[in-house]
């Protein structure tokens, strides 16, 4: 069930297969994310959206399969040079470096963008001080983005847990990512922080970046993705815009069990 | 002023390991501020060494001259060692380094053309504290550098967590291989100084001893800044000797009830950046 589009499609998975000791993660998936778009990975639980975040960036090899990311194969590459490639990713469960602030976190996203040799930056040329400043000067630039500038001396273990999420947001953004995998980023956030977060989505989007996020929130799905695609059991029940996979039958059974149950749901809300 | 200077005279010995201790202190910091917790500094000291005491014995040559013979085999060992270790997991690369520790000493004992074997090396060389102290302050200068420089970002974020860094587009194989040739540098620098401290090599000298120091310097000053090493070093060595003048029956015991108070009052360690920072973000929030 490849998803095609009138667009250019920039990341390309190919009967994609994953097993992790018999059971299969990601079994036989085909998915396309076109340029320029933002995708919503929609399923429940186990579905094995987090797992496709995880082959894509090279953190587990495939069992079978292709990944292709402007055409060109990627898998078997090693995390680091996935990333070189322009695919950054954001975690679940966030993971930032800890005694690290937050300019420092971001700074570090900033590695890919450094302009400089680690030779050159160890010896201070005035090159490659002009070239940290302007990282740096990036990284402020990246931070207020995500509405966090005056949190920069701080911390990051010490902030909130909605904050810690944009910090992980602008440090992957740091790395100036083609396509961009964000791991449910509003989990853990109220309606306000996730509508903000959906609207940086969409300026990210519009200045030229793909987006691939996993989420669970409907209402964001629908109102910030240009496209859908629905898992489940490691397989892709339906790929369209939000609202064709929403409505979908199979979506409906996999979310809320029986449609009739979902209908009740709906009645009740 | 008779009494300064023989205390000058006394202290100034404790001085010099203070520094040796600190630069062997800070070969272990190089790996272990790019995650890597290895005992291998010990062989590039052996290494660094006996090569620099054979350098200097042969060729007449002083020991600022042989050091970079000795800081040159130190970094050589170690890339052939990072070789094997970096296919290893954590715990593993630690115990084959001790392992590796254990190896040094059979290697020293047998190989006695290089080392003296069992006789051990004599060497009279010496080396001013005023140099020695002169060539610490630069490594820390280097170590400082190191720390602020895009090097220093890319070995603190592999070592908090390699599958992130990896994720960013570092390489965690490549920022630890730096960090064990840095290692085997300084590791090897501190093989020939201590051989000029002590004017004597046997084939203890290089052994778990001064891996204990190494490590328990780092540990116990603080292993997320280089002065930790540094100041680790510097509590290691001056310790049993200030034990010794004030409480001599019971040294070992001040010894290690020293140790025990900085293990529980400072578990990260006497220089502690994060400590540091939450205390500075603690008096704004008072302000």
């Amino acid at each position: 069930m490849t998803m095609r589009t009138e667009s250019r499609t920039l990341l390309e998975l190919d009967a994609v297969r994953k097993s992790f000791g018999g059971v299969a993660a990601v079994a036989s998936l085909s998915l396309g994310v076109p340029a320029g778009s933002v995708m919503g990975l929609m399923g429940p639980n186990g579905a094995g959206k987090t797992t496709v975040i995880n082959l894509v960036t090279g953190m587990f090899p495939l069992d079978a399969g292709c990944i292709r990311l402007a055409g060109d194969d990627i898998q078997g590459l090693p995390a680091h040079r996935i990333a070189a490639r322009g695919i950054v990713r954001t975690y679940q469960n966030v993971r930032l470096f800890s005694g690290m602030t937050a300019l420092e976190q971001v700074l570090a996203g900033c590695f890919l963008r450094r302009g400089t040799s680690l030779f050159a930056s160890f010896l201070g040329t005035p090159a490659a001080r002009a070239a940290q400043a302007r990282a740096t000067e990036h990284a402020r630039h990246l931070l207020a983005r995500v509405g966090l500038a005056h949190r920069a001396d701080v911390l990051a273990e010490t902030l909130s847990y909605g904050e810690q999420r944009r910090i992980e947001i602008a440090r992957a953004l740091g790395a100036a990512p083609r396509l961009l995998l964000l791991d449910e980023p509003t989990a853990g956030m109220n309606a306000q922080e996730s509508a903000a977060i959906g609207r940086l989505v969409h300026e990210l989007r519009d200045a030229g970046l793909t987006v691939l996020m996993v989420e669970h929130n409907v209402r964001l799905v629908t109102e910030f993705c240009d496209h859908a695609a629905v898992m489940s059991f490691g397989r892709l029940l339906v790929a369209g815009t939000p609202a064709e996979c929403i409505a979908h039958p199979d979506v409906q059974t996999a979310y809320f069990g029986h449609s009739a149950d979902a209908e009740r749901i709906r009645a009740l809300r | 002023m008779d009494w300064l200077s023989d205390t000058w005279a006394a202290y100034q010995s404790t001085l010099g390991f203070a520094a040796v201790n600190a630069v062997l202190a800070l070969s272990t910091y190089a790996v272990l501020s790019a995650g890597v917790l290895s005992f291998a500094s010990v062989s590039y000291a052996a290494f660094g060494g006996f090569l620099g005491a054979q350098v200097m014995l042969h060729a007449g040559i002083g020991p600022l001259l042989a050091l970079p013979a000795a800081i040159l085999a130190g970094g050589v060992l170690s890339f052939l060692v990072a070789l094997i270790f970096l296919r290893l997991e954590g715990h593993w690369m630690a115990l084959a380094s001790l392992a590796l520790v254990l190896i040094t000493r059979v290697v020293v004992l047998n190989a006695p053309a290089l080392t003296g074997g069992v006789n051990g090396l004599s060497i009279p060389v010496e080396l001013p504290i005023g140099v020695l102290i002169l060539l610490l302050l630069l490594l820390m200068l280097i170590f400082q550098r190191l720390a602020v420089s895009w090097y220093g970002i890319a070995a603190r974020a592999v070592r908090e967590d390699p599958a992130v860094a990896a994720s960013l587009g570092m390489s965690p194989r490549r920022v630890q291989m730096i960090a064990f040739l840095i290692s085997g540098a300084v590791g090897g620098a501190g093989g020939v100084l201590l051989a000029v401290m002590l004017q004597f090599l046997s084939p203890d000298t290089y052994f778990v001893n001064i891996a204990f120091t190494m490590i328990a310097s780092v540990v116990l000053g603080g292993s997320y800044h280089w002065a930790g090493a540094v100041a680790g070093a510097a509590v290691f060595t001056a310790l049993p000797v200030i034990a010794q003048a004030v409480v001599p029956a019971m040294q070992d015991v001040a010894n290690g009830v020293a140790l025990l108070l900085i293990m529980i009052f400072l578990p990260r360690g006497l220089i502690d950046p994060r400590a540091w920072r939450r205390r500075r973000a603690a008096r704004r929030r008072n302000a």
